[in-house]
């Protein structure tokens, strides 16, 4: 009479050990498979998934099964770039009138999205604040990270990011009021000064001021949004910041400011990829390098049709064309970056040349060339040959 | 995994007591609902499972962590950068761009501290008069402070603050044109300044002195409350207490030749030369985050008024105490036991919340550690720290508080 529940009751024990034993068993699982990361049963298991949607060369069979779980991968399967940009920086990337991004640094998200995907307007921005983008590149939260960002020592080492051929050479500078009788850095002392949080310029205007013994107040910000109305209130003096920007910000403010003759740093802004996926690092840098390469050769959004039968052979390589060999055949060079051979004709006919998007950007706010011209033009502007 | 497979093992060995349990004893089971519908069953195998979720969770989002940082070659429990210079400065600090980082923080802590330091003592009278006024017969003081409530209780601290920050900040004139009040006080929208002590010879002697003179006057209280508890002579403590303390300090004034001097602020050439001054955006964020603060402390106060019995009150009146004295010794003792619980939580928010100073420009705890992971410095080790920081704040807090509640509570109920 006892053993029939008896029975059910070791069956149910048995239920709920299978219960506990499976969750754990999954468990098992996930950590098995972070131990063994990388090794050749999980890529191989990945690259399997990608090699239909990405492979082009020979050549790159080995490459893929390596770096199968890849950002270029990723970004392909997704069909959208995500890109960390600024959304309060006049000129660099600010949130139009429109609703929409627009600036320098998102025009070269696009040109990132042009290159990998073949259409421009495929690519998401995540505004951040200057603090928060390393981590939110750390994380992989984003593919690439856009947003007047200097390239400096300590952060391609500490901050596990690689930084890619600089869209813009900048300094800092100082800006004050016109009518605040400080003519230099060294009339400055005991102001209190304007900054922005987690930047270098930050780390800048400490060591230098602290260097040239001059004494002031740090006041903070974390946006441009609050910064601006305190400088415009005097509740500091001086406002540092790359020049660029200074003068982005002072063709906008109301009141009359000088920019200080001092510039204390160099300054050379770029766009940034996190460390260990070097194909993905290449293929931004010689997407944006593309531009620089478009303006050199003179091709730009609007003639860059006419090039396509040009007779020089590097243009028609550049431009993914096809190229006669002494035999008389033709075939497409491809480079072997993981893009698309004709990646160089998708920028330029898309978004354009570097003096394009220079121009469409950064000439409104009153910014000249300067450094930023060809280096055939007396800039520093140059890029390895296409090839 | 070693912790899933000690779950296990736990989850078997209990179980299998359990079976043998009921087979060894030969317990009669017959009349027993089949184990799916036991609920004894049942309580176990539900806990079992809510823990094997909540670790599974936990050890996916932990092995996600790790992922990544081994991907990008990062150690999370790596701490030696914290010897290494902060490269930033901080305002009214000696901290140099030199200074180690840990020094940094150690300021922040200090930041942090003097906020809630003045903020919450500062809540808890303001709350107190708010939630009073809430229950007064006059109309029109209990319906502001109603509209005082309704409004600060249902916005974003984030907002007041920020709002409050851009009052001040265009409220106040610049500092070229700073409103003074007669050499005593200077406001403008950078800094507030008031007077203060400036030491003279025989400072040291003399603080040593008034430490002493604060010990008698304790002393003094102790005895005259005896005296009256033994006798019922009127005490009269806070005259007695005060009187001890005024008359060394006068004496000790004199005899010591005039140990310190008061000092007035006074700005010369951007520099704040005596008197004691604090920075615009601390004043701004402690005052608005006390607005906010206050209007919750005050729903709680005028909670635990209402529950003091109404028999108390009458019994007041009936007693012809003054309205002051029936608060003071028969409804705010009363109520102070029962808000006092609510209280502490309100502590807590209030020590989070200076969090969002960051927003402002005063230099707190975020604030510097937002700067330092924007100085290459690594972002988990350093939010580690953080929260381990706001951590210690809030239990110390609750702890200090637990402890007055735990004496409120033995007094009574």
């Amino acid at each position: 009479m006892s053993s029939t529940p008896m029975l059910r009751r070791i069956l149910a024990m048995l239920f709920a050990f299978a219960l506990v034993g499976s969750a754990c068993s999954s468990g098992d699982d996930t950590s098995e498979a972070t131990d063994s990361d990388g090794n050749t049963v999980t890529t191989a298991d990945d690259g399997n998934g990608d090699d239909g949607d990405t492979d082009n060369g020979d050549g790159e069979e080995t490459i893929e099964l390596v770096q199968g779980d890849g950002v270029l991968a990723a970004v392909q399967a997704r069909g959208t770039l995500k890109c960390g940009g600024n959304d309060t920086l006049p000129g660099f990337g600010i949130i139009d009138a429109d609703g929409e991004f627009s600036g320098f640094d998102i025009d070269f998200c696009r040109v990132l999205a042009a290159a990998v995907l073949g259409d421009s307007e495929a690519f998401e921005i995540l505004p951040l604040t200057a603090a928060q983008r390393f981590p939110t590149l750390q994380s992989g939260e984003i593919d690439v990270l856009i947003r007047n960002t200097t390239w400096t020592a300590s952060r391609d080492g500490s901050e596990q990011a690689t930084f890619l051929h600089p869209t813009f050479y900048d300094g800092q500078g100082f800006m004050v009021r016109s009518d605040s009788g400080i003519a230099s850095l060294d009339d400055a002392q005991n102001t209190t000064i304007c900054v922005l949080q987690g930047t270098t310029t930050l780390l800048n205007m400490n060591a230098v001021l602290g260097d040239r013994g001059i004494s002031f107040t740090p006041l903070e910000f974390d946006s441009n949004d609050t910064l601006q109305p305190a400088f415009v209130a005097e509740q500091c003096e001086v406002w540092t910041s790359d020049a660029s920007q200074l003068a982005a910000f002072a063709a906008t403010l109301d009141i009359d400011v000088t920019v200080l003759p001092d510039i204390i740093s160099k300054e050379p802004l770029g766009p940034v990829v996190a460390d260990g996926d070097s194909q993905w690092a290449q293929i931004v840098d010689w997407a944006t390098m593309a531009t620089i390469q478009a303006e050199e050769f003179g091709i730009n959004s609007g003639n860059v049709d006419s090039f396509l039968t040009s007779e020089d052979s590097g243009i028609l390589r550049f431009l993914g064309q096809p190229v006669e060999d002494g035999d008389g055949n033709s075939a497409v060079a491809d480079v072997g970056l993981g893009l698309p051979a004709d990646f160089a004709y998708n920028i330029i006919s898309q978004v354009g040349n570097y003096a394009e998007i220079f121009e469409a950007n950064l000439t409104p706010l009153g910014l000249e060339r300067g450094p930023n011209a060809l280096w055939t033009e007396g800039g520093i502007m140059y890029v390895p040959p296409f090839r | 995994m070693r912790l899933a497979i000690y779950f296990v093992v736990a989850a078997v060995a209990l179980f299998g007591w359990r079976f043998l349990r009921d087979v060894t004893t030969k317990r009669d089971t017959s009349n027993r609902p089949p184990p799916w519908r036991d609920v004894r069953v049942l309580a176990v195998g539900i806990q079992v499972v809510a823990v094997g979720i909540l670790f599974l969770l936990g050890s996916w989002l932990w092995d996600n962590f790790n992922t990544r940082t081994d991907d990008i070659g990062l150690d999370p429990f790596d701490f030696a950068f914290l010897d290494q210079p902060s490269g930033i400065s901080i305002a009214d600090s000696d901290l140099n761009p030199n200074s180690p980082i840990s020094s940094a923080l150690r300021n922040g802590v200090k930041n942090t501290f003097l906020t809630i330091v003045v903020g919450i003592p500062l809540s808890v009278l303001f709350g107190t008069l708010i939630g009073i006024s809430r229950l007064s017969e006059n109309w029109l003081l209990s319906k502001i402070a109603t509209g005082y409530v309704e409004f600060f209780r249902n916005i974003p601290p984030l907002l007041i603050i920020v709002f409050t920050w851009s009052v001040f900040l265009t409220g106040f004139p610049p500092e070229r044109e700073s409103w003074e009040i007669g050499d005593l006080f200077i406001f403008n929208n950078k800094r507030f300044a008031g007077p203060s002590i400036a030491s003279q010879e025989n400072f040291v002697a003399y603080r040593w002195l008034m430490l002493a003179a604060l010990a008698l006057a304790a002393v003094v209280w102790v005895v005259r409350t005896r005296l009256f508890d033994r006798t019922g002579t009127p005490h009269r403590r806070v005259l007695w207490s005060l009187g001890t303390f005024v008359g060394i300090g006068v004496i000790g004034y004199v005899a010591l030749g005039q140990p310190f001097r008061f000092s007035t602020p006074d700005i010369v050439e951007r520099v704040y030369e005596g008197g004691v001054k604090m920075q615009m955006p601390y004043a701004a964020g402690v005052f608005a985050l006390t607005l906010y603060t206050a209007s919750h402390i005050a729903e709680i106060v005028r909670g635990s008024i209402l529950s003091v019995d109404r028999g108390q009150v009458e019994a007041g009146n009936a007693l012809a105490l003054s309205g002051f004295q029936r608060y003071r010794f028969v409804v705010l003792p009363q109520a102070f036991r029962v808000a006092f619980p609510p209280l502490i939580n309100q502590f807590l928010n209030f020590t989070k919340n200076t969090s969002l100073f960051v927003a402002i420009g005063f230099a707190e705890i975020t604030s510097i550690s937002i700067n330092l992971f924007g100085q290459s410095r690594p972002a988990p080790q350093i939010l580690f720290i953080v929260m381990g920081i706001y951590l210690t704040f809030s239990l110390v807090l609750s702890t200090i508080g637990n402890l007055i509640n735990g004496r409120l509570a033995i007094a009574g109920r």
